[in-house]
């Protein structure tokens, strides 16, 4: 018996130790951007020059659906009217692509010009699975042609960003999509920790 | 010396893993051998529902194979692995050596013990040959009667495909229940609604005696006395692992092949990936078969990974399924099942929308939905469950909130900081690569309508 299965056999029956979540690894080589360490445009947050007006959902469902309806917007203004407090929320592109790889027909690709996820509607046949396989929650199912849809930067010219009235969405360079995210999320948790106790929030 | 590479097997697990070593290592040499054309088993349905060619099912080709430097001798099955020599034997009798060897080869319909199931129009349906073999016996007929026997994820994925074509369908399922592997009693009274509703026959609690054949028709007879009329019979009551070719070989089996968190067996050279391997489980303490496309595609890509070097350790899958039963999704999470957990739910049966959390102190261990697709709610905070659940984050005080918002997942997720644990993490120690092979050589291309253009223009 192999050593190595030995060890994970031991460990009290269990196979390995868990792990939060996935864990980068014995990263040795990556791939071109990785390596270059190169800048990509992305979409970037300024949560606190958000207004929750709505504008960029607006804009959203108009470019992608042809019609004014938030519900089908591909960007989701996160509204925590008690604190006043507003980010909007779309696919962060990220490197795991949980979307992308779960596909059982490659109909999730990457986009040359700007790196994106997009989804071929061509190939996708309406199974669903990467709306469940995006931990992010950020892949919806079209309903009247059962396929899936995601952000996809509107080719290099977002519709968010061009509409947004407070350059609270901005399409700029940056290293990491969502690097944003932690410190408002912390703020709204921190925020809305006291409030869902019932006492007033601190700031 | 370049490493041999050895996968046997050609579906998601096989294949992520082919494109992973590639992607790794340069110069290794890889055969990959598989008794069907690489293919995507998820996709058939969608080619028997007409929506999709049969090519279009296929996830490789010749010129796939030859820009990643793969030998691949597909048609041909291997008979017999032996780790002790470090090769295969092939049907045909020609022997394979490998340094390093990922069986792949998944599962089987298990076939049951009733009277009548080898009689012609009698099949599962899990192959390529077994769609051809459905449309072939259907062609011509504007509505085929079938019987499906069993109700579970497969069964119900065939379903959605005929009722599609509008065929005359009815369900078998010896449980209580059906999708008795995916949805609680009530979720699942909900889905047998609908599917009365909708002019399917749902048999519950009651077991196939024989099937009979009338001079071509069938007659498919219950225990509880009912006679089913059938053209066509699809046999759904199980799959099992393909273990059959690692018999007698020393490689280490529960239920499939016991994998570590490298995907390795008990031979260390010898790692298995996909529905023949019981690796590790996010939610449970055993190791699982989940035979689901993500837990194949995850444990390809960490078996390719470390056969090609690297050390890439997996923690363990997620059991999620979703379903479209003929326009009713159904989805189900982690530990659904749980019977000790507690539990929030929301049953609106009239609309046949269901909703049920399960938690364990403020951590949520199991989710349940049922929706119609156009139910915003079903299909947009869906993915932020898998994301909660994924990371095992505390919800605290959000628990309560979500007692009262059920429908407000996304307020939640925010609040308790589930995005930004999932930032930067990835399975392999790299971003993931997308795969190389397109149907009929589709690129990937972000498009924007007129609408679009008009738009911005005027932002400019």
């Amino acid at each position: 018996m192999a050593a190595q299965w030995a060890h994970h056999r031991a460990a009290g029956g269990r196979l390995l130790p868990r792990m939060e979540t996935f864990a980068i690894v014995n990263a040795t080589t990556v791939n071109a951007r990785w390596e270059k360490n190169e800048m990509a445009k992305m979409l970037n947050i300024v949560p606190e020059k958000c207004t929750g007006c709505m504008q960029c959902e607006l804009a959203c469902s108009w470019v992608q659906t042809g019609t004014f309806q938030p519900s089908r917007s591909l960007i989701r203004v996160n509204v925590f009217d008690e604190e006043a407090s507003y980010a909007p929320y779309t696919c962060l592109q990220c490197d795991e692509a949980w979307c992308m790889t779960a596909c059982p027909v490659n109909a999730i690709g990457v986009d040359e010009a700007t790196g994106c996820k997009v989804v071929s509607e061509s190939l996708c046949v309406g199974c669903h699975l990467c709306t469940i396989a995006c931990p992010f929650g950020t892949v919806f199912t079209t309903p009247h042609t059962d396929t899936a849809t995601k952000c996809n930067l509107c080719g290099g010219e977002p519709a968010c960003a061009t509409t947004c009235p407070t350059d609270a969405i901005v399409y700029t360079e940056g290293k990491q999509s969502g690097d944003w995210f932690a410190p408002w999320a912390q703020k709204v948790a921190a925020n809305h920790a006291s409030a869902l106790d019932g006492a007033p929030s601190a700031n | 010396m370049a490493q041999h590479h050895l996968i046997i097997g050609g579906g998601p697990a096989a294949t992520n893993a082919l494109e992973t070593i590639r992607e790794f290592d340069a110069d290794a040499s890889i055969t990959l051998v598989c008794d069907e054309p690489t293919h995507s088993r998820m996709a058939l349905p969608y080619w028997l529902a007409g929506k999709i060619p049969e090519k279009h099912t296929h996830t490789g080709d010749d010129a796939y194979f030859k820009k990643l430097g793969a030998q691949v001798r597909i048609g041909e099955r291997v008979d017999h692995v032996d780790p002790a020599s470090n090769s295969v034997t092939l049907s045909g009798g020609d022997k394979l050596d490998f340094d390093k060897l990922l069986i792949a080869t998944g599962s089987s319909p298990v076939s049951p013990s009733i009277p009548g199931k080898d009689l012609p129009g009698v099949q599962p349906m899990w192959s390529l040959a077994h769609t051809q073999s459905v449309l072939d016996a259907t062609a011509g007929s504007a509505q085929p009667r079938v019987v499906l026997v069993g109700a579970g994820f497969i069964g119900f994925i065939v379903l959605n495909a005929m009722f599609k074509r509008k065929w005359d369908l009815a369900v078998v399922e010896r449980e209580s229940q059906v999708l008795p592997r995916m949805l609680d009693a009530d979720s699942a009274a909900g889905v047998t609604d609908y599917l009365t509703s909708h002019g399917v026959g749902i048999h519950t609690g009651t077991s196939v005696t024989a099937i009979k054949d009338d001079g071509g028709a069938k007659s498919v007879e219950l225990d509880n006395g009912t006679v089913l009329p059938a053209d066509i019979v699809i046999l759904a009551t199980g799959i099992r692992p393909n273990l059959d070719l690692i018999d007698g070989s020393g490689i280490e089996t529960d239920e499939g092949i016991l994998v570590n968190d490298h995907m390795q067996t008990n031979f260390a050279n010898v790692y298995a990936a996909g529905d023949i391997a019981q690796g590790p489980d996010l939610y449970t303490d055993k190791p699982a078969i989940h035979a689901i496309q993500t837990t194949a595609v995850d444990h390809g890509r960490v078996a390719g990974a470390n056969m090609a070097g690297q050390t890439v350790a997996y923690p363990g899958s997620l059991l999620m399924n979703i379903a479209d039963v003929c326009g009713l999704q159904c989805a189900s999470f982690g530990n659904w099942n749980d019977p000790h957990a507690e539990t929030m739910t929301v049953n609106n049966s009239r609309q046949h929308i269901y909703r049920k959390f399960l938690w364990t102190g403020d951590q949520l261990t199991g989710a349940i939905f049922t929706g119609d697709a156009k139910d915003v709610g079903m299909l947009t905070d869906i993915g932020m469950i898998k994301g909660v659940l994924q990371t095992r984050t505390p919800l605290g005080g959000w628990k309560e909130f979500l007692r009262e918002n059920p429908f407000d997942v996304r307020r939640a997720y925010i609040g308790a900081g589930v995005a930004q644990k999932l930032i930067g993490t990835t399975l392999t120690g790299r971003p993931a690569r997308p795969r190389q092979f397109h149907f009929g050589g589709a690129k990937p291309v972000a498009s924007v309508g007129t609408a679009h253009q008009a738009f911005v223009s005027t932002k400019k």
